[in-house]
């Protein structure tokens, strides 16, 4: 998918956070989670609204739990260029198994119970 | 919508789930109440509800809660949840939603008293937090009723 670029200044730690990440199992089951995503700008980010028709847009996709954090690193990836991208999704539990995936920098992310959406 | 003796329910232990992506109350299932004779309060908590925004198709998520005391019938939670989750692409607004899962639960249950209270995250900077009650013509019910309908709210907060 398609991720506008934005220039922006170099060396700034970007962080987004979303408690809205829903996409489907293979058995078509809905799996919801916290998104994390992290990165060094290189000047580049990108366009947030196009980041969250991303997200939306993996309602209707199936994947399987372990490969979710890959799937949002590759296509930012793909969009910008970044140094240390990380991404990391905690889902919530299923059967009473939490898991946590993560794929490329390796962060640790805090989470704001209490931020506006718009 | 009959009451399933545990043998009959289709969900609960099933080995193949079928998810519904259209909203679809006939997925809603009962079992018998082994203590009638008894008020007691049951509470299910969704924290995972989602419905889309009818007017722009985004999507909107939520955390249902339901209170209610139970009469004959109860709802078994597996059909519950997938009854909830075929709402993920269904156009409602928060009021609307909130109002037809609590009219489809009484229907479904005919329980003594109901209430779905529904914690919608922000939109705009806006939450919304809609509530439905509902209670069997008994005085006893609507006493509860109106005390909790009195009573909404009176210490409001900030809420995420």
């Amino acid at each position: 998918m398609k991720l506008k670029k934005i220039t922006i200044q170099k060396e700034t730690k970007v962080t987004f956070s979303s408690p809205e990440l829903l996409f489907l199992a293979q058995s078509g089951q809905p799996y919801r989670g916290v998104l994390h995503v992290q990165f060094e700008s290189v000047g580049e980010s990108f366009d947030l609204l196009d980041f969250k028709k991303y997200i939306t847009s993996l309602r209707s996709k199936n994947f399987y739990a372990e490969d979710i954090a890959h799937e949002i690193f590759t296509t930012i990836e793909q969009n910008i260029n970044t140094k240390n991208l990380g991404v990391v999704v905690d889902l919530t539990a299923r059967g009473g198994i939490q898991q946590r995936l993560s794929f490329g920098f390796n962060f640790e992310p805090t989470f704001k119970n209490r931020f506006f959406q718009v | 919508m009959p009451t399933h003796h545990k043998a009959e329910l289709t969900n609960l232990g099933s080995k193949i789930t079928n998810y519904s992506y259209e909203y679809n109350p006939k997925l809603l299932e009962t079992f018998e109440n082994a203590h009638p004779q008894n008020d007691y309060w049951v509470t299910l908590n969704a924290d995972e509800f989602t419905s889309l925004c009818p007017i722009t198709n985004q999507p909107d998520f939520g955390t249902l809660i339901i209170n209610y005391i139970p009469h004959i019938n109860m709802v078994e939670s597996k059909s519950l949840k997938l009854y909830l989750f075929s709402f993920i692409n269904n156009g409602e607004f928060h009021e609307e939603v909130v109002n037809k899962i609590g009219k489809d639960l009484v229907a479904l249950m005919q329980p003594k008293y109901l209430e779905v209270i529904g914690l919608f995250y922000p939109r705009g900077n806006i939450s919304i937090h809609p509530s439905f009650f509902y209670a069997k013509e008994e005085e006893k019910y609507q006493k509860i009723k109106e005390h909790r309908f009195m009573n909404h709210n009176l210490n409001p907060k900030r809420e995420g």
